[in-house]
């Protein structure tokens, strides 16, 4: 049953080169999806883009619904697998603080790698910042650590939230990602009138 | 055009489909998680490496370095008459509400599962497995084969003697005349007073694959 | 208009997002987590910043339980991870020819103006990066994929902030008015 030990398996050398092919996978997937353009990324927020939209929640459908195939099949074990952690307030504050840049920015840190490696200075510079915050951050967490730590609910999943299972809550999300596809593409031609 | 609109179309119904099929299709349940399991994980059942020796429990008992959990499941009628000192009580029904407790154990800790015979604990130490895969061991013989080696006769019990190595049926075989739970010597054994054991040490601290997740 | 609908030819989104999800699924099923890019920023960071500072980073907790004595932030999963998609962009640049250096920015403002936004963005995502504990790749993909609550939440609240700023901000990137 997945997932299996790694370093047993492979090995150091192995797993530190499976790691680099998954990431050479995830940085070719979004290069050639555009996003180390950042107009692309921002003009999401104006509905006039929606691929930050579409590629974000088809993946996470498409991963989620094999996952839980997986789990049902007996082919990888939920427990072993990785859920993040919730902490409440520090991930809204957060996500709001990265809403904001961005916004401003035009990027996020996978995607401002894949900018910055072709090149792109505004890519660059974004890089620069990104790493000047996350050290500030280092800095600074220190004067807020109860809330650093704070509203911290441990392993806790959408069907243990929702009080349903699994399965129906997979079902759930994708209906939910596709009525949003649907949605979103209306307000796009909407506002914009209709493109290819 | 066109066929761009099926395509988005056909790869919208077939999630559909799938995530409405895995709704009714649901997770598995402890039972069927385990025989996914048993196969690779089963082995250290049927060469008895997850049994250990009452002696090698008295030693984790005894080791500082070592976070032990014991989890008795048996009956409240047999853990009111003798249990082990620090060992908890839990229903073989109720052991999936310890999953999140047994996901979080740090890297030292050692789950050690006692039943009179090896028989619900047995039973227990698969669901365990099944819910958490924690570094679980099953103490061989019971806690019949305990009382036969640390048992004290005296006022609170009569001679523990060989009556206990009767045919294991699951239930406690030593003549206690109080329920003294877990204030009767035999409990936690004396190291020093006890008979010496000689036993193949079977608990291996684990590392747990890797738990270090996220984005770092 | 025009700056969004340029003649490169980038894959559709839905595709695109197929395959992400294929490969997020094989990094789940293999290696038990999912993607994550900030927190290999933030060791490489700490990594150069042991060299330089090894003893202020010894004695400031967050960054101590990654570098502090001998620790090596380093060799961690994710670091390997970025440098792979750091090779990943490049090369799939390259075989398009996008490999150039240029400047996107939106029509109404300038290469250095941008610049200036892009610092200051990043500046900002980089400290709300670490703030959620983890990223959009980390938290909102992976999280989202495998249903924490936690991940869902943030991801709600990354929406929330860009388009509730994008009016105030619209000269960035929108054509005149």
């Amino acid at each position: 049953m997945a997932p299996f030990d790694l370093q047993a398996s492979i090995g150091s050398t192995g797993s530190y080169l499976l790691y680099l092919a998954i990431g050479f996978g995830f940085g070719f997937i979004l290069e050639s999806a555009g996003f180390g353009d950042a107009r692309r990324l921002a003009a999401q927020f104006y509905f006039r883009e929606l691929r930050v939209l579409k590629v974000m929640f088809t993946a996470i459908i498409v991963a989620m619904t094999l996952i839980f195939w997986s789990t049902a099949l007996g082919l990888l074990d939920y427990n072993e697998v990785w859920v993040n952690p919730t902490y409440l307030w520090p991930g809204i504050v957060g996500g709001l603080i990265m809403g904001a840049g961005f916004i401003i920015g035009g990027y996020c840190p996978g995607t401002s790698l894949v900018s910055m490696v072709t090149l792109k200075l505004d890519g660059t510079f974004f890089f620069l910042g990104l790493v000047t915050g996350i050290l500030a951050f280092g800095e600074t967490v220190g004067y807020f650590n109860e809330f650093w730590h704070s509203s911290a609910m441990g392993r806790f999943t959408l069907p243990e939230f929702l009080h349903l299972e699994t399965g129906l809550v997979v079902f759930l999300v994708v209906c939910m990602a596709l009525a949003m596809f649907i949605g979103f593409e209306w307000i796009r031609d909407a506002v914009y009138g209709k493109e290819k | 055009m066109n066929r761009y609109r099926n395509m988005r179309v056909a790869g919208a119904l077939i999630l559909l489909l799938a995530s409405a099929a895995l709704a009714l299709y649901g997770q598995p349940s402890l039972e069927q998680k385990w025989s996914f399991m048993a196969e690779s994980v089963g082995s250290g059942l049927a060469e008895r490496q997850v049994y250990i020796d009452p002696g090698e429990l008295l030693a984790l008992m005894n080791n500082d370095y070592i976070d032990l959990i014991i989890y008795d499941v048996r009956a409240e009628t047999d853990w009111n008459w003798f249990h082990l000192l620090d060992s908890e009580r839990v229903d073989l029904d109720k052991l999936a509400a310890q999953r999140d407790r047994l996901l979080a154990l740090p890297e030292n800790a050692v789950v050690v599962v006692v039943s009179n015979d090896e028989i619900a604990a047995t039973e227990a130490w698969k669901r365990l497995m099944a819910l958490a895969r924690p570094n679980a061991y099953i103490l061989e013989g019971g806690l019949n084969h305990w009382l036969n080696i640390y048992g004290v006769a005296g006022e609170e019990s009569g001679d523990h003697g060989e009556t206990s190595l009767a045919t294991p049926d699951g239930t406690l075989r030593h003549p206690f005349k109080l329920a003294l739970g877990e204030r009767h010597a035999a409990t936690r054994p004396d190291e020093r007073h006890a008979p010496q054991r000689d036993y193949t040490p079977k608990v291996k601290l684990l590392k747990k694959i890797t738990r270090a997740g996220g984005c770092g | 208009m025009n700056n969004v609908a340029d003649k490169t030819s980038y894959w559709n989104p839905y595709l695109s997002g197929v395959m992400l999800g294929l490969l997020l699924f094989l990094s789940f099923f293999l290696t038990s987590h999912g993607l994550g890019a900030s927190g290999g920023v933030n060791r490489i960071a700490v990594a150069v910043e042991d060299l330089i500072v090894p003893e202020h980073v010894d004695r400031t907790p967050y960054i101590a339980q990654m570098a502090g004595g001998d620790r090596a932030p380093l060799s961690h999963w994710i670091v390997w991870q970025v440098v792979g998609v750091l090779f990943g962009g490049f090369v799939s640049g390259l075989l398009r020819g996008r490999v150039k250096v240029q400047t996107y920015h939106g029509p109404q403002i300038s290469s250095r103006t941008r610049w200036g936004y892009a610092f200051v963005g990043g500046a900002l995502m980089g400290y709300g990066a670490r703030l959620a504990r983890g990223c959009t790749s980390g938290q909102a993909l992976s999280g989202g994929a495998v249903m924490s609550v936690g991940s869902w939440a943030f991801m709600l609240a990354v929406f929330a902030g860009g388009y509730g700023l994008a009016w105030f901000f619209r000269h960035l990137w929108q054509a005149g008015e």
